[in-house]
């Protein structure tokens, strides 16, 4: 057996590895942001050995400049994918989006519309 | 039977979280759900294409990566807004 293919085995059982975890933690995790980082370790890791394995089985070919498109491409729209959904998340949250270091801390909406001792104090200074 | 395809059998039960994560919960949980499916299918598609030695499978997953991203977009527009 080659260096290579050792190589090869290597990443790509550090991608498979790495998406299960990850598919693991998505599942048992329970707030919505908590399984938001989840994601992007997928495409962060995962993509980046199963790369590293088709470069080092291909060579610089077609398969390794399709699988370095398929990379950057999953890189940057999870990016983007990923802070539309916190965004989104926060909007049905608490109404709005805005973090507004000055204005009241936003409750979630519809509970617990009266403010706590505390928080009106620190409203006011 | 190379390394390709068992990585790709093994990479196959990480679908399974993503399905129940979808099935359950509130829409935005079930959103990701989606979208985790959606990148695990795209490196499945990878590992297969590598498996059958065919560089041209390729394209399929370059195209799910892409058009994941825009489903995904849309459904988020739709909750954070009207549903």
């Amino acid at each position: 057996m080659k260096a290579a293919d050792i190589a090869v085995e290597v990443s790509l059982g550090i991608a498979v590895v790495t998406a299960l975890i990850c598919c693991l933690g998505l599942a048992l995790m329970k707030d919505f942001f908590e399984k938001l980082h989840y994601m992007s370790t997928v495409c962060t890791v995962s993509s980046f050995f199963v790369l590293l394995a088709v470069v080092l089985k291909e060579g610089a070919g077609q398969a390794a400049i399709k699988m370095a498109l398929i990379f950057v491409a999953l890189l940057i729209m999870n990016a983007v994918l990923t802070h539309a959904s916190a965004r989104a998340a926060r909007v049905r949250t608490f109404g709005t989006w805005l973090a507004d270091p000055t204005g009241p801390i936003p409750y979630p909406a519809g509970q617990g519309e009266e403010m706590s001792e505390e928080a009106r104090e620190l409203n006011e200074c | 039977m190379n390394a390709w395809f068992w990585a790709a059998v093994v990479l196959l039960f990480g679908l399974i979280p993503c399905g129940v994560v979808t099935l359950r919960g509130d829409p935005l949980n079930r959103l990701l759900g989606l979208e985790m499916g959606g990148m695990i299918a795209t490196l499945e598609m990878v590992l297969l294409s590598e498996a059958f030695n065919n560089a041209n499978f390729m394209d399929l997953p370059l195209c799910l990566a892409l058009l994941a991203f825009g489903g995904g977009l849309v459904f988020v527009r739709f909750l954070e807004r009207w549903l």
